[in-house]
Formats: C-alpha cells, structure tokens, sequence
C-alpha cells in the first residue's frame, strides 16, 4: 500500500533520484556510534519546535495572564505538565547534544579546512541555542524567571559606551515588563527559529557539498566509504529513541514546578541561571569588583570569537588528536574550568549545609533539657518564656546569652527561668545554637 | 587539488568497495528505523492529540445559582432577576451580570426562562400594558406562560431548572439552541 503510493509520487515527482542523493551519502571509514550527535541534536530541536507549537496554543505573553497561562497548562490542561516538561528538559536536552557533538567535531578535528564554513555555522547555532534558552527562561514569568533575566540583562550594561543603550534595547525600555517580556516572546517564537532553521539548512546544505569527515585516521578512511543509509540511520535511531526515552522518563520523573508570581518588588529572592549558565554565574561571582567587565562581556567575547575563527588559527592540517597537543591541552583544559565551575555551583546550590558542629552539641543541650518545654522554635514548644525563633536576630552578643544561662535573673530581672549548671564548653554550644535561629540562619531547623 | 567531479567519482568507487549490510540483516536494520519512529510518533501524537482537545471538550459546569428572594415576585408579574455569574475561560476567571426571567404562576409554583428567544437568540422583554412577552427583533410574542402567541417562533420560551430554598430562588443557567421546535441543550 505505502510502496504502490510511492511509486505513484514517484512517477509524477521523480522522487527516487532524491532518495538516492538522501540516503546514499557516503560516510568515509563507514558508520559510526560516534557521529550520532549531530543527528541527535537536530531530533531534540524538532522536539523544541514541536512542543513549543503547542505550548503557544495556551501560552500568552503579558506579565498580568503569563503566569497563569502556564499554571493552567501545568495543571488543567490535559497532558499540559507532560507537554512543558518535554519542552524544559529537552531544552537542557539539546545542550548536552550540542556540546557532545561540539566535543566530537573538536577531538576529531573536523573543523578544518574543507569544512571551515561548516564550524563557523555550527558555532553560531550554538550562540542561537544559548539565546533560545535565555529568552525562554522569562516567559512563565515566575519569580525565578523575572530575577534571572533581570541579572542576565544587567550584564549587558557593563559592556562600555553602548552598555546602557543595549539593555534599554534589550528590555524595551527603563525596567523589565511588559514590552521586554513580549519581545522575548517574539524572540523566542518567531524571530530565533526562522535564524536557527535558516542556519541548520545552511549547516546541512554545507555538509552534504563538502561531506562527512570521517575518521581522523588516513589509513581508516582510505578503507572505503559506506553509505549513510541504513546503518548510519540506524545508529542516528537507536539513539535518537535513547534521546526521547531519557526526556520523557524526565518529564514523567522529575517535577518542575513554578516559583511564584514575578514580584518586582521582592528584592530577596535570589535567582538562579539554568544549568548550563550556572558555570559562567558561578565565575561571576569569583570576578567581582574591576575585574567584573572582563567575566561579564570581554571574555565571553573572546572565547566566541576564537571559537568562531577557530579553523583559521589552528591551520595544522593533521586531524589526529595525538598530533595536535594544543587543541588537545586547551580542550581539555576548558573542560576542567568549565565543570569545575558547574560542580562548585551545584554543590554551593544543593549541597547539604554543613552544619556547625558546636551547633549540633547546643542542639542536643536545648533538647537534653527539655528547653523547648517553655520555648517556642518555629511554632513547636511551650509558650511560658520568649519565642526562640529569631532570637539570634534579637540578641547576637554570645556573652549576654552563657550569663543568661548562668543566672538568668543577673541579667533578665524578674525572669522565671531556672539557672542551668553546665560546664564552660556546654555553655558555649548552648549558645551557638541559640545564635544560630535567625531569618535566613542554616541552623534554624 | 582534485575536482568536485573527481571526488565524486572516487567516492562512488569508495562506496562500492564497502559492503553495506544485506539480506536479514539489512531487514532487521530496517524494521528498527521504522518500529523508532512509530514510538517516538505515537509517543507524541497521543499526549500532543490530548492536549490541543481536551480543552475543547471541557464542558461548563453548571450549579444552582442564588438568583435573590422569592418573596418579592408578585404572582403573573415576570420579574427580571440580575446576578453575577463568575464564569471560567480558559485561565480567565470573568465575571458578567447576567438576568433571567421569572415568574410566579397562578399555582403558586415559580417558573424561570432563560432570557434568549428561542427563535434566533435574541433578548425579549416583558411589555407590562399589553402583559406580554416580546421579542425586538423578528416580533416573537409568548404569554406569561411562555407559549407562543405570535411571530415566528418555533417554540415556547425555555424554562429553567430552577428550586427555592430558604426564601430564595435558585436557578441553573443553561444555553439551548435557536430556531429548533424543541429545546436543545448546548
């Protein structure tokens, strides 16, 4: 039935010859496991393009209905949690394909000449996927997505002469609102996919006039060639299929709720960049002062102008790794930084708090003798004495609180609370934890 | 410098000297591809088909509404009640003043119209001199009971669920469909 309805197309649209050009390609040194990411990178981008069609239909870019626009198609919407959730990890998805692929084409040195152009393309579809993610990162409107666009676009401001004007470009404006949220929205929806489709075009149109680069080993590529049909196809499959099962087993798995509404006027919160600008957030933060300009727009700068240009200034022809201790070093070296900054980022994030030990000892005091029987922390306990919730907040000097324990009535006339016989390092842990309840304080709970 | 020609002529040689797989290997490489994009397919086609109707099917849910006391309605006088209906639209929550018309019949009991003609969805009103029913825009005419009595309309007027409870009057608000000889729902 679907052979009789191809013959039929193909004897009207001469369809064969452009199968054969398709599938035929022919891959120097034959298929391999280890060029599937390009293939992989482009099935995540069609899952973007896809699920972000659909979240448009209920979605709608204005700060008073954005948020519960994505509410509702969090939580009334059939399948709608299922839908945003493809579209977040597949988004955090497309970086890992992106880099791996980016990885490959490095280590394999197949950004050299013939395929300058084909790398120059590639490093600008990653700049558009960077974008993509900033821009889609506002648009629930969240108290995350507001704070964190409100830094991101802050940076830009330290560029000099034109800083200014570029964040008021940027932001549509003094502050972020309405008009910067509908032009990320344009951004995101309109403007950067007809770049990106523009680009992948250009970067495949690229690759089939000069071909696959194949292993980097002469030898192995003199071998022969295979065609790209059908075992390439078929590892591109097996691993695109790995791709989607992984990014729905996360959309299924992990929940990825809101933050509350944007509040302009809650300057506590304290934003945090997707994972894949969480090493550059993390450098910031070791760049501050007058070093910040360099973090914030030279070096970015510098490292995607060498990127770009990457092709002409490593001219060494050889393609083997082993050749080409440079690339190899600095490679690797970027990696180091690059993961080293991620991995200090997530553990400052998520890490558990280490908790003082002298707090944990003046834990077990408070509650060795039963201090809660008359305290209140944080609604649990008695109400006979002060609410110890805040009291870190209330009284910081260490000193008034082992002479309070001592002989509370030397201190605090009046006071019904009994005096305590501890030892002298008792006294002391008692009060670390007792300094340790403030707002905002890690030893509160 | 080879040319493009030339390297195209090397690379078909190439591909020949490379075995691609054949036979029940090649099947097997085959229906792989295939059974990939059948689950990625249906894996989308289902949740994404859902997604974009499920909406649609939605259908309004419908309670009994305190349209005000029933102690004010003087019998064969329709009365106008006005209340605030708070509907959801999509993520909108919207509120509208909207009216129904009641009227105590000679039984005592109380009967609800809706307050759409049943010809094409106009508004009616009650005229008090000639004490009846009458719709502006195509001159339906209906008596304190509803019944036709005049123009063109196919069937009386619509009558509400409705209860009294407590001194009040409670209605549902439902929609029919214009122009048919009996009252459809939508």
């Amino acid at each position: 039935m679907a052979s009789r309805l191809y013959d039929w197309l193909d004897s009207r649209l001469k369809l064969k010859p452009l199968e054969r050009t398709l599938l035929d390609e022919p891959i120097p040194g034959g298929a391999s496991w280890i060029y599937v990411f390009g293939s992989a990178t482009l099935f995540l981008f069609v899952l973007q393009a896809i699920t972000g069609m659909f979240l448009v239909v209920y979605y709608v870019p204005s700060p008073d209905q954005a948020y519960d626009t994505v509410q509702y198609i969090q939580h009334e919407v059939r399948f709608g949690w299922f839908v945003r959730g493809l579209h977040h990890w597949g988004a955090s998805a497309v970086m890992v394909a992106i880099g791996l692929h980016l990885l490959q084409v490095y280590l394999y040195g197949a950004y050299k000449r013939p395929r300058e152009l084909m790398w120059m393309v590639g490093v600008i579809l990653l700049l558009l996927m960077l974008t993509f993610g900033f821009t889609g990162y506002l648009l629930p409107w969240d108290q995350n997505a507001y704070w964190a666009t409100q830094v991101g676009t802050n940076m830009v401001a330290t560029v000099p002469l034109i800083g200014d004007f570029l964040v008021r470009v940027l932001r549509g404006g003094d502050s972020l609102g309405a008009l910067t949220l509908s032009r990320f929205f344009a951004l995101h929806v309109l403007f950067l996919p007809t770049l990106i489709l523009s680009g992948i075009l250009l970067h495949l149109f690229i690759l089939r006039r000069v071909g696959p680069a194949g292993p980097w080993s002469e030898e192995q590529a003199r071998r022969g060639s295979e065609p790209f049909y059908p075992r390439q196809v078929y590892m591109d499959a097996v691993v695109i299929l790995g791709v989607f099962l992984a990014v729905v087993a996360l959309a299924l798995t992990v929940e990825f709720p809101l933050a509350d509404r944007a509040d302009p006027s809650d300057h506590t919160f304290t934003p945090v960049p997707e994972w894949y600008f969480l090493f550059f957030y993390q450098f910031l933060k070791y760049m501050s002062g007058p070093l910040e300009p360099l973090a914030t727009w030279v070096l970015p700068m510098l490292f995607i102008l060498g990127l770009l240009l990457l092709p002409f200034l490593d001219r060494n022809p050889v393609r083997h790794p082993a050749a080409r201790p440079v690339a190899l070093v600095s490679g690797v070296v970027f990696l180091v930084f690059v993961f080293s900054l991620l991995g200090i980022s997530l553990q400052n994030l998520y890490g558990i708090p280490r908790v003082d030990p002298s707090v944990a000892r003046g834990k077990a005091l408070f509650a060795q003798h039963h201090c809660a029987a008359c305290h209140r922390i944080h609604g649990e306990g008695g109400n006979v004495g002060p609410d110890l919730s805040y009291v870190g907040d209330l009284r910081p000097d260490r000193q008034w609180h082992i002479q309070h324990f001592r002989d509370p009535q030397s201190v605090s006339p009046g006071s019904i609370m009994p005096k305590f016989a501890l030892s002298d390092k008792e006294m002391n842990d008692l009060a670390s934890y007792v300094l340790s309840l403030r707002s905002g304080g890690k030893g509160a709970t | 410098m080879t040319l493009p020609s030339q390297r195209h002529e090397q690379e078909k040689r190439a591909v020949d000297e490379m075995s691609s797989p054949t036979g029940s290997r090649r099947k097997f490489i085959t229906w792989v591809i295939g059974a990939v994009a059948t689950v990625i397919g249906a894996g989308l086609l289902i949740p994404l088909a859902g997604y974009l109707v499920s909406p649609a099917l939605k259908r309004r849910e419908s309670s009994w509404i305190d349209v005000g006391p029933v102690e004010d309605l003087r019998q064969g006088e329709p009365e106008e009640l006005e209340y605030v209906s708070t509907m959801k639209d999509g993520w909108r929550t919207t509120s509208t003043k909207k009216a129904v018309w009641a009227v105590k019949q000679p039984g005592g009991n109380i009967v609800v119209f809706s307050p759409i003609c049943p010809h094409l969805g106009c508004g009616y009103r009650w005229d008090f001199e000639d004490r009846k029913f009458k719709c502006p825009c195509h001159g339906s005419v209906y008596d304190v009971t509803g019944k036709v009595i005049g123009g063109p309309a196919p069937r009386p007027l619509d009558a509400l669920p409705s209860k009294v409870e407590n001194g009040k009057l409670f209605v549902i608000y439902k929609q029919f469909k214009s122009g048919l000889d009996h009252s459809v729902e939508l």
